[in-house]
């Protein structure tokens, strides 16, 4: 089994990969008319020295076909759009920016689906949106899965709307190229910029134009930078480069709310080296260990108080600090039993009273199966965890540190429970049960059909017919094909778990918790 | 009072100079004043400062005992009933104002107070240039062939130069090398003479082409001891003015000094000189003869030079015993050069673009001080020395002298001292003006400057480049990048965090956007990697001294970063960067053909009017600013549309004071 310290190598290199974005070629035409790379243009948009949490960056990779001839490049890096949270002028902000020299910048289904991703963060923690358009528009080879659906291109522009309505600040620079559906992310914008000679925006491009009414135009008179600040009104600042843009951007999201900043405690590092991470926790998710090393390793000075400590012990909940902000921690420490999982949902309702964000390290194979257990209602256990996790208004952190199977990922608060944010390890394995169950489980079916047939099934075709299921739990199990797929918000290294769950706190911390209101708990 | 006065003279020789002196005032101000004030104070002297509306708060009359209003420094009149008000036992003129006008020196004499300096008579004879000359001459010192103002213009050997019999520093003199130039260069002479010195008498005399300015020094007490402190080497010069000065002169020999100080003293002698004097010399570097330019009958500007040179001496010391009437203590013998001194006068002039005055707020001051630089490379701690009286947000008008300061560095040799003064300079820091420092820097790193082969024209041929501000915005931009990466603390601190991957440069907006790739403390700019290794807040603002290592070499810069300019002093030189205002204006179209004035200062001629046709170049307006007259152009051939100067107008800077439109508009357009 690699070392978690290989799986950390890997992910730095995956991620180098595709933040080069496109070709080498596509860059080079992309720069050579004067304009930044969509990475540039983002670390000029944020102020001097702010990070950034890059979300989903790994999006589409190997969904679209092979990587290019040099096997260096996937054809659809970070799904041809960065998005993230930095700070602009001392601000928080939601970055959507379009890679141009991704095919063309154009929307392929997971481009969609990280765009709305990344509208559903500014939403959830009411972070204005900088949008910097450089797009064709839908890839349309695809279009049945980009264009109609609820969740698809016009939902967009239905978020843009709702959002302004909230008083969640909508901004834009058209860089490049924004046609037809794109053309409206400008013009629903608040505010917007296009830059001079290089923005185009237009509902019908030139071609069809001419097609639809034999009109012949060239862009720029169609929909340049100069018609569009001076006749049409659809922009509301003329920039002369992509750098004057940005500045303009700048100074538009100056005029904007600051963040709220939450009252936290003094910041304190935690007291066991957080380098640690990559000896205590072992990269194959089968052995076990003790969480706590984890969490000792995440938290402020290292200072965990334990709730319910020497309950249900395969469950660790818990108060601690990150960051300063007081943050309670659910951690799995061993398969769910019926106790761990009332334990949790008592925690959860906790925190909820409390207004205290909560932590999810998610290593779970599952709950406990088995007739004792069943019998003990262990369903009805497990669904209170899963009532409690659906009903919380804190903001909900997931970190998926090891397996995350089956009703476990529910409880333990999975994509589907809406956590502000979701994060994988590298050796994170996530599926509805692991690669063997599922085989012995399909496997064991059809050997009661064959065997009620009056068949016989020798081992080596049970094992023949077994062994493409472990490889396809295998495949779809691992954490980049999840965050291809953007079932999380990125593949992180061990050692920035502190970070990045600081970072999200700081996020969720503008957005205000309502009141906690729950469904019925089965009792 | 006086008789008083002289009883306390002759009954003790080895009293203490402040029971001889009891109180002086510094007819003067700026650093002079402070510098009298200074020895004034060691010796218990009560000193007396005035003051002008303009000065009301300036460092001197902070400095100073007591401080009495008047008008005008120039203002004889009032000058003395101000000392006599103050109850003055004696009154210090520094240099420049009133400090060489016998008119003064009489009446000071009358009010029954000690004039430190030379009496009516010598300032007088010294103060005329053709009297002087004939003394020079009758006192077997050499001087130069001189013409009558009668010779006829074709008995004249080109070059000549003419200028003000009473005249000094530079104004009122011109070369003139041609027949054709001589009627206009005489009138414009007499001119500012007249406008300068209320005299337009005029003297020509043979140019030497290439010569070096050696000056002796001279001090002479009232009981006829005369010695000379050794001679200073003034020859880095523009337009006349004294730019750099050193002492020993590096080329002067053994044989030279000797005649040139013998004939001082002779001088001296035959005038029955007393207190500190100047005896200027032309070195002629053609054939190394010296030749007699004037006397300045006062203590000079770069006095500190022989100071240092001859062992660390006070000469402001000696003027003061010499005006209590006791006898020099220091004997010829004594005086030999012990250390090699240069100066560097910083003035608020703009050294790249003609020389221009500059006026405005001095924001923050930080003037070099050897205890707390690291640079200085001479084993004695104590190597410069700065005679200054400009402060922290101290308005700096064009209304006196644009002089800010002077460095002072010395060495055990030349080369010491030259390396101490660069050093110095790097510690000379002025924010909000701008100042010649860098220029003086690049100079006194030339090569020109350290083979000492520099003579009293080379400035006036050679242009000083302004410098690159690429260095400088390299600096900038790692400082604004090391603030900023250091600044906040949290998961959003500003520290370029990626995750899993490289800091992402930082991006640091000056004049134009710089590009800071940090690896560590590292900042990699442009070719050049710095790193901070001293940080330290000036207490003014947010400027900061930082000392850098740029490719591993130790320097020093200053940065003030604000939001909208950032301002750097690096060796000396100012640049300003303008951060990028996004929704300013792409920049506005100036009018056309508006000449305006590139200075404050009072309107002297207007030479046009509207309607007139004029030709590029032709002379539209003639100004007076900083005693300077200065001829603004037509920018192009046109019609003059308007005329807003009229003759004896104070115009503030940018005042519109013709407007010129060209002949043809577009084509004007095209041409810009």
């Amino acid at each position: 089994m690699t070392e978690m310290r290989d799986l950390a190598d890997d992910l730095r290199e995956r991620l180098a990969k595709a933040h080069q974005g496109g070709s080498e070629a596509a860059r080079r035409k992309h720069t050579d008319r004067g304009k930044l790379l969509a990475r540039d243009r983002v670390n000029r948009l944020l102020d001097p020295g702010s990070p950034f949490l890059e979300i989903g960056a790994l999006a589409a990779t190997g969904m679209y076909g092979a990587p290019d001839a040099t096997g260096q490049n996937d054809p659809v890096p970070s799904a041809g759009v960065v998005s993230g949270i930095g700070q602009i002028s001392g601000r928080l902000a939601v970055v959507i920016a379009n890679d141009a020299t991704v095919k063309g910048g154009t929307y392929y289904p997971v481009t969609v689906k990280k765009h709305l991703r990344a509208q559903e963060i500014a939403r959830s923690n009411r972070l204005p949106v900088i949008s910097l358009v450089d797009s064709g528009g839908a890839f349309l080879p695809m279009q049945d899965d980009v264009f109609p659906d609820k969740e698809h291109f016009g939902r967009i522009f239905f978020n843009q709307a709702q959002m302004s309505a909230e008083q969640i600040p909508q901004v834009a620079a058209v860089m490049g190229s924004c046609t037809a559906g794109g053309a409206y992310v400008p013009a629903m914008s608040d505010e917007t910029v296009i830059v001079k000679d290089q923005g185009t925006i237009f509902l019908g491009g030139p071609p069809l134009v001419k097609a639809a009414t034999g009109e012949v135009v060239t862009a720029e008179e169609l929909g340049g930078g100069d018609v569009h600040a001076r006749k049409s009104g659809v922009a509301d600042h003329l920039a002369l480069d992509d750098a004057h843009a940005l500045a303009i951007l700048r100074g538009i999201v100056e005029t904007t709310p600051a963040t709220r900043v939450a009252q936290t405690a003094p910041i304190e590092e935690p007291a066991e080296d957080p380098l640690g991470l990559y000896d205590v926790v072992p990269a194959d998710t089968r052995t076990p260990y003790d969480v706590r090393e984890v969490i000792r390793r995440i938290v402020d000075g290292s200072r965990f108080t334990e709730f319910k400590q020497l309950y249900a012990e395969t469950l660790v909940c818990g108060f601690a600090r990150i960051y300063g902000h007081q943050v309670g921690i659910v951690a799995n420490n061993g398969i769910l039993f019926g106790e761990s999982a009332r334990k949790g949902a008592h925690f959860i309702e906790l925190c909820n009273q409390r207004g205290v964000p909560l932590v999810f390290l998610q290593n779970i194979s599952g709950f406990m199966v088995g007739r004792e257990y069943e019998n003990g209602g262990i369903a009805r256990d497990g669904a209170k965890l899963v009532t409690a996790v659906a009903c919380s208004v804190v903001p909900k952190f997931t970190v998926v540190i090891g397996g995350s199977f089956g009703a476990g990922n529910y409880g333990m608060c999975g994509r589907a429970y809406d956590p502000r944010f979701l994060w994988m390890w590298p050796n994170a394995r996530i599926s509805v049960m692991g690669g063997e169950q599922a085989a012995s489980v399909l496997a064991t079916v059809k050997r009661d059909g064959i065997e009620a047939r009056g068949e016989q099934w020798s081992g080596e075709e049970e094992e023949a017919f077994k062994a493409p299921i472990r490889a396809q739990y295998e495949e779809q199990g691992s954490a980049y094909y999840s965050t291809a797929r953007l079932w999380d918000d990125g593949v992180i290294d061990p050692l920035d778990t502190r970070r990045v769950l600081g970072m999200g706190l700081a996020a969720a911390a503008n957005a205000p918790t309502p009141a906690p209101n729950y469904g019925v708990f089965r009792m | 009072m006086s008789n008083e006065f002289d009883d306390y003279i002759s009954a003790d020789a080895f009293a203490e100079l402040g029971t001889l002196l009891d109180s002086v005032l510094v007819a003067n101000r700026g650093e002079i004043a402070l510098r009298v004030f200074r020895t004034a104070a060691e010796h218990g002297i009560r000193t007396i400062a005035l003051y002008t509306d303009l000065d009301a708060d300036a460092p001197h009359v902070r400095a100073a005992d007591e401080a009495v209003r008047v008008d005008s420094y120039l203002d004889i009149h009032a000058v003395v009933a101000a000392a006599v008000h103050a109850g003055a036992a004696a009154i210090h003129p520094g240099y420049g104002f009133l400090s060489e006008r016998a008119a003064f020196a009489r009446a000071v004499e009358a009010a029954g107070i000690r004039l430190v300096g030379p009496s009516a008579v010598v300032m007088e004879q010294m103060g005329r240039k053709d009297a002087a000359r004939e003394i020079a001459v009758a006192a077997g010192v050499p001087v130069i062939p001189a013409y009558d103002l009668a010779t006829p213009v074709t008995e004249l050997d080109f070059p000549v130069l003419v200028k003000a019999a009473a005249g000094g520093g530079g104004k009122g003199m011109r070369v003139v090398r041609s027949a054709e130039e001589y009627p206009a260069a005489l009138e414009a002479a007499a001119r500012e003479a007249r406008s300068a010195f209320g005299d337009d008498t005029l003297l020509i005399e043979k140019y030497v082409e290439s010569g070096r300015h050696i000056e002796v020094q001279v001090m002479a007490d009232t009981r006829g001891n005369v010695v000379h402190l050794l001679e200073r080497d003034c020859s880095t010069q523009r337009r006349h003015q004294k730019v750099l000065e050193e002492a020993p002169g590096p080329t002067v020999t053994p044989k030279l000094r000797a005649k040139i100080t013998q004939a001082a003293v002779a001088l001296s002698r035959a005038v029955d000189y007393t207190g500190a004097g100047t005896v200027e010399f032309l070195v002629d570097n053609a054939t190394g003869e010296p030749y007699f330019l004037e006397m300045n009958t006062r203590l000079q500007v770069e006095h500190p030079v022989t100071e240092l040179a001859t062992g660390d001496r006070d000469l402001v010391e000696m003027q003061l015993e010499v005006a209590a009437g006791r006898e020099l203590e220091i004997e010829q013998h004594e005086v030999e050069a012990e250390a090699h001194a240069i100066e560097a006068r910083v003035y608020a002039e703009d050294s790249h673009h003609g020389f221009l005055p500059q006026a405005g707020t001095a924001r923050i001051v930080h003037w070099p001080d050897a205890a707390t630089s690291r640079l200085m490379r001479d084993d004695a701690a104590d190597v410069v020395r700065v005679d200054q009286a400009l402060i922290s947000g101290q308005v700096v008008s064009t209304a006196y002298d644009p002089m800010l300061g002077k460095v002072i560095a010395h060495g055990r040799d030349r080369e010491t001292a030259r390396r101490n003064l660069l050093a110095a300079l790097d510690e000379t820091a002025i924010f909000g003006l701008t100042t010649n420092a860098g220029f003086l820097r690049q100079l006194v790193a030339s090569g020109e400057f350290a083979d000492a082969t520099i003579d009293t024209a080379w400035l006036d041929h050679h242009e000083v480049p302004a410098p690159d501000p690429a260095l400088a915005r390299a600096l900038a931009a790692h400082a604004v990048a090391d603030a900023v990466l250091g600044q906040s603390s949290g998961p959003f601190a500003s520290d370029a965090w990626r995750a899993s991957g490289d800091q992402a440069p930082v991006l640091v907006e000056l004049d134009e956007p710089v590009s800071v790739v940090r690896d560590g403390t590292v900042s990699q700019v442009g070719e050049w990697r710095i790193r901070t290794l001293d940080r330290v807040r000036l207490g003014v603002g947010a400027a900061e001294r930082l000392e850098v290592s740029v490719d591993g070499e130790r320097q020093v810069v200053f940065v003030d970063a604000g939001p909208h300019v950032v301002e750097v002093v690096h060796r000396g030189q100012r640049f300003v960067f303008t951060r990028p205002d996004p929704f300013a204006a792409a920049g506005h179209e100036l009018a056309e053909g508006e000449v305006t004035a590139p200075m404050p200062g009072t309107v002297l001629a207007v030479s046009t009017a509207a309607g007139q046709r004029v030709q590029a170049g032709d002379p539209l307006v003639i100004m007076e600013a900083m005693k300077m007259e200065l001829t603004l152009k037509a920018p192009f051939d046109g019609v003059v549309a308007q005329v807003g100067a009229v003759v004896g107008d104070q115009v503030a800077l940018g005042a519109v004071l013709v407007v010129v439109e060209p002949d043809d508009a577009e084509q004007a357009q095209d041409q810009r």
